[in-house]
């Protein structure tokens, strides 16, 4: 494991090639560029606003949130950059098989690039939420400078889930199509459009409790909706959370990494 | 003895495959719990014992299937062995197939770039070299379209540009001559004979006979996934074209091919002219 972390450092020159690659491709074709990452959270921001104050007509009081739009943009934005970023990283050797066959390039340079890339696309997409900040007359407080740690643990986080799949996903075809039913429940088991509030009374919010994913969420958006940073106890949970998972990704993918070019 | 840039001890390769189809999770689990997960093992190389030594240029070949490109990989690193060892020193540089890693939306420039950092190479190495690699290429006014709009043979060129950019200490090539029009094939075998002189270790992977007498000391015959034969080239290519059981005037064609004379004498007296 050692080597492979050695070898890893030796092709970073790649590994930033690659995240360029990655966000060339993504906003090279579209006119106005990486406008339109930024349009797609704020219009499901707009939308959620419009479906959860006139339709359902959601009650607020109560459930600690203090604005509704912040609430929501920060949960998507981290939604997005956690669930692309699976999803890229674990396609990513498959996407480039070719190259894992004749080349010996150190294979988790792949699914590093497509997180770091995520990691870019997520900073890119904090300007406008500090835009509805100041809209919104929300408060810019000096905890925002905290948000570093919350990204840093969610980036372990997410790239230990990808070294995980990735090689799963070589091995068994069908993992791709399960990690997409997944997210989309997860989506829903995350308080990113409600309020953890409303659910805690049901049987099963201990799912939403123990959801290590929450736990990384309420770090990141702590910051930025509540101006708070977020208490140790928390920060510890998710600590641990993202260690773990790095740890078991980093060890399932080195423990399968010698296999991998037979099956792509 | 100085060591060995190359060197596989008893070294097998077994590519599994299963012969139900187990594509599912679902039927693997299946299977794995009835434990009747069934594979079709089919071992690619067998108990290859090599040893290379520095600046040696090692012709291989053998029928379709043999082994040989199996054998290709496990040298640049892309297999690792089943069982046994392959241990290489130094650089390597593979062209197992040109044009490996071209992103097509990226132009010639960016790729020569993208390139040789899959190769291991530092962005600053490559900012040292691009001009050479585009000289050597002869891909001047088509270096910044993208890479899409290349015929076979530009992308074998630049492939090859990039790929020979720096002098290694190993350099495998697998069936990768034979592209490209008759001046660049003359440029291919220059560079060849110059990494030969600057000590590169050469393993030329080639169905293409008078290459390999051309520029190969030693040849490896590979038989079914065995080394069936090691040595002088120009015997084991007679063996070798004889067991390929050719009708006689097609089999005494090849045979003539290989009669040519290795181009070691010249080379020394050039290398003395110069």
């Amino acid at each position: 494991m050692k080597i492979q972390l050695v070898r890893l450092y030796d092709y970073r020159d790649l590994i930033v090639a690659l995240v360029f690659r990655e966000l060339k491709v993504r906003y090279r074709r579209s006119v106005i560029g990486f406008m339109w990452s930024m349009l797609q959270p704020l219009l499901m921001m707009i939308v959620l606003q419009f479906v959860f104050s006139t339709l359902f007509t959601m009650e607020l009081r109560g459930t600690g949130i203090r604005s509704y739009p912040v609430y929501v943009l920060a949960g998507i934005l981290f939604w997005n950059f956690f669930s692309q970023s699976i999803l890229t990283s674990m396609n990513s050797l498959r996407a480039n098989a070719n190259i894992l066959q004749k080349l010996p390039v150190p294979m988790a340079a792949f699914p590093v690039a497509a997180v770091l890339s995520g990691l870019v696309n997520l900073l890119l997409a904090l300007i406008p939420l500090v835009g509805l900040l100041i809209a919104q007359g929300h408060p810019l407080g000096y905890q925002l400078f905290f948000l570093p740690v919350p990204i840093l643990l969610a980036a372990m986080f997410t790239l230990g889930a990808g070294l995980l799949l990735a090689p799963l996903s070589i091995f068994f075809t069908d993992v791709v199509e399960m990690v997409n039913v997944c997210l989309t429940l997860f989506f829903y088991l995350t308080p990113i459009i409600y309020p953890k509030t409303i659910v805690s009374d049901h049987p099963f919010y201990w799912v939403i409790r123990f959801n290590p994913i929450r736990s990384i969420l309420e770090i990141f958006r702590d910051p930025i909706h509540l101006s708070k940073i977020p208490p140790l106890s928390h920060l510890s949970v998710s600590l641990a959370i993202a260690v773990i998972a790095l740890g078991l990704g980093a060890w399932v993918f080195h423990r399968a990494s010698d296999r991998i070019p037979f099956y792509i | 003895m100085p060591e060995p840039v190359i060197q596989i001890e008893n070294m097998s390769l077994c590519y599994r495959l299963a012969t139900q189809k187990v594509g599912s999770l679902k039927e693997y689990l299946i299977h794995f719990l009835r434990g009747s997960l069934e594979y079709q093992q089919l071992w690619a190389l067998k108990k290859i014992d090599l040893e290379v030594g520095s600046g040696e240029i090692v012709g291989v070949v053998g029928r379709n299937g043999a082994g040989k490109s199996t054998l290709a990989k496990v040298i640049t690193g892309v297999l690792q062995p089943t069982e046994g060892s392959c241990r290489v020193r130094g650089t390597i540089s593979p062209i197992l197939e040109l044009g490996t890693g071209f992103d097509y939306e990226l132009t010639g420039y960016e790729n020569i770039y993208l390139n040789a950092l899959l190769l291991g190479r530092q962005r600053k190495e490559v900012d040292e070299r691009v001009d050479e690699i585009i000289e050597f290429s002869g891909l001047h006014e088509f270096i910044h379209s993208p890479v899409r709009n290349y015929s076979t043979g530009m992308m074998a060129r630049l492939g090859f540009a990039v790929a020979t950019g720096w002098v290694p200490d190993v350099l495998i090539l697998d069936e990768v001559l034979a592209v490209g029009d008759v001046r660049f094939v003359s440029r291919c075998h220059q560079r060849l004979r110059e990494f030969r002189r600057a000590g590169t270790t050469i393993v030329l992977v080639s169905h293409s006979l008078p290459e390999i007498v051309k520029h190969c000391s030693r040849c490896l015959w590979i038989d079914e996934g065995l080394l069936k034969a090691d040595g002088d080239p120009q015997g084991i290519l007679g063996d070798y074209i004889e067991d390929a059981d050719l009708p006689a005037d097609l089999a005494a064609e090849e045979l003539s091919a290989t009669q040519l004379d290795a181009e070691e004498p010249t080379e020394v007296a050039a290398v003395k002219a110069e």
